[in-house]
């Protein structure tokens, strides 16, 4: 197996984190601080990932049918029309979707994974939308020419071929959710915003980062494990990261 | 050049006049209604008596003292417990007369005066559903405690603010006092205003309430009985810095006077017409001054 090429973007981050880092643990007393939480931090980071694995295998679960249905021929003409809807979806601001779910579904977890939801779904559509799209038309052609219906062109051509822009939106959708999931605790949701939110409120700078740079380092996780999978699933022949 | 150069410091110079010059006040408050109120209210009545009133609110209480110690606030209301146990860390037991006298004359020494205390006490408080609790047979916090322990109780879940949760005289102290060493995942902190919802809406069986909020008689909520009087007096009062006072020499007076209106029953009123009915809190304020004769 050759070696992962992660993504300039995500060796810039790294570099600028643990620089981060290195300013922060010069900062008195700061290492004391960290364990001090560090029982907060496992206990709120464990149910941040949780929210965030729910809220986004919902919205893989919608995304990816729905990018499908509508790169069907016979949806082409509906399909605009729906993306533009979902994209005006994208506009409306995180927090305003957190207060909306709020107003009908109480305060808590519950409407914190759907916000959450809401607020990923539209890369995840768009990338399976696009990248079936984009599936070189010669080919579709060659799978029509050997016989495979329909559907077998889809799982056996159309659906490895768009695969790694698939998994590119579900990386973004992550990456977002993961950063978004602080919001949650405005409505009650339980996440590492508490650490943050509180330390604001306390003007408490030790708690607040405790708070906000696990978040951080969540999502550069995520977004690591994603790109294994990535690298796992997408087919050797279109994966443009083993060749 | 030079022409520029003195001309800008002539503006910084305007810009960065404190607000200790007379007749300029700035009123601080906190973040959640009763606060809001007070810090309206107190802004609406300086205004009208000819000052020229700058108004702040929303901040968490260790902002807020530290911007008042800074001169960036000259007044606001606070709590005698909290002015004494969070800013000042002494934490034994003493009467409301005693926690008075004793926050006044310490605060006195960096600058701050705490005027006529008011008679609201607007304490920390446990709180369940009335139902609730009756069906379990809760009266207290001791029996809220030993619940919690039981195999029934194990999987509750406790409402709490952030503040709360953090303060010396906060969770910590009250699990301490009740020899109760509450298990993390019982706990669920969020900001003051939705403890009151998360509660109504069994999102939680227990939470953290302000004595003095509307909401509390308006859900028809328990309050548990601190049996072991374990929270102190928090007698909402104003604190303002010296300076202030000697640049006008009116206004201790014309403070106390609001203070005097001030009880737990006109304040949780105050309260629940903002978060019962909805009014808005400036309506509610200018109200309260109207009938009062101060505006």
């Amino acid at each position: 197996m050759k070696s992962i090429n992660l993504s300039p973007y995500f060796n810039a981050l790294l570099l600028v984190t643990v620089f981060l880092l290195g300013i922060w643990v010069q900062s008195s007393g700061f290492v004391e601080q960290f364990v001090y939480y560090w029982d907060e931090i496992l206990y709120l980071s464990g149910h941040h990932i949780k929210l965030t694995l729910i809220s986004g295998s919902i919205a893989i679960l919608i995304g990816v049918p729905v990018g499908i249905i509508l790169s069907r021929p016979s949806c082409r003409k509906a399909a605009d029309v729906v993306m533009q809807i979902f994209n005006i979806g994208t506009t409306v601001p995180t927090l305003a979707v957190l207060a909306l779910s709020m107003s009908f579904l109480g305060i808590g977890d519950k409407p914190a994974i759907f916000a959450l939801a809401f607020a990923s779904v539209l890369p995840i559509l768009r990338n399976t939308y696009t990248g079936l799209l984009s599936v070189p038309a010669h080919l579709k052609e060659a799978a029509t020419g050997i016989g495979l219906t329909p559907i077998q062109q889809l799982v056996k051509v159309e659906l490895p071929n768009a695969m790694y822009v698939i998994m590119a939106g579900i990386r973004t959708a992550f990456a977002i959710n993961i950063g978004t999931v602080p919001l949650a605790f405005q409505i009650g949701g339980t996440g590492l915003g508490e650490l943050i939110f509180a330390g604001i409120d306390l003007y408490d700078t030790p708690m607040m980062l405790a708070g906000a740079i696990p978040t951080a380092v969540l999502a550069l996780i995520m977004d690591m494990v994603l790109g294994v999978v990535t690298f796992l699933i997408v087919s050797k022949g279109v994966n443009p990261n083993r060749k | 050049m030079k022409r520029v150069i003195a001309l800008l410091a002539t503006v910084v110079m305007m810009v960065s006049v404190s607000a200790q010059a007379a007749g300029k006040l700035v009123v601080g408050g906190k973040g959640y209604t009763e606060q809001l109120i007070m810090s309206s209210m107190t802004a609406q009545y300086l205004a009208g008596l000819g000052y020229d009133v700058d108004q702040r609110d929303g901040m968490g209480s260790t902002v807020l003292r530290t911007a008042q110690l800074n001169g960036q606030i000259d007044l606001y209301w606070e709590y005698t417990g909290t002015g004494l146990v969070t800013f000042n860390k002494v934490v034994e037991k003493l009467t409301p007369e005693e926690t008075y006298l004793r926050v006044k004359a310490l605060d006195e020494k960096v600058g701050l005066i705490w005027l006529n205390p008011s008679q609201a006490n607007n304490t920390y408080a446990l709180a369940m559903r009335k139902d609730f609790a009756k069906e379990k047979g809760i009266e207290s916090i001791t029996d809220m405690m030993d619940w919690l322990q039981s195999e029934d109780g194990k999987d509750a879940q406790m409402a709490s603010n952030v503040e709360f949760s953090a303060r010396p005289d906060g969770l910590k102290s009250l699990l301490e006092a009740y020899e109760f060493d509450m298990p993390r995942r019982n706990l669920r902190k969020m900001n003051s205003g939705l403890v009151y919802q998360a509660l109504a809406q069994e999102v939680v069986d227990v939470t953290m309430v302000f004595a003095t909020d509307g909401r509390v008689k308006a859900f028809g909520f328990y309050v548990l009985k601190d049996d072991r009087q374990h929270f102190p007096n928090y007698a909402l009062t104003p604190v303002v810095r010296t300076d202030a006072l000697d640049t006008n020499p009116e206004l201790a007076n014309q403070l106390n006077k609001l203070s005097a209106l001030m009880n737990d029953e006109t304040m949780s009123t105050l309260n629940a017409l903002v978060d019962v009915d909805g009014l808005s809190i400036e309506r509610v304020s200018r109200q309260f001054l109207e009938q009062n004769g101060l505006l």
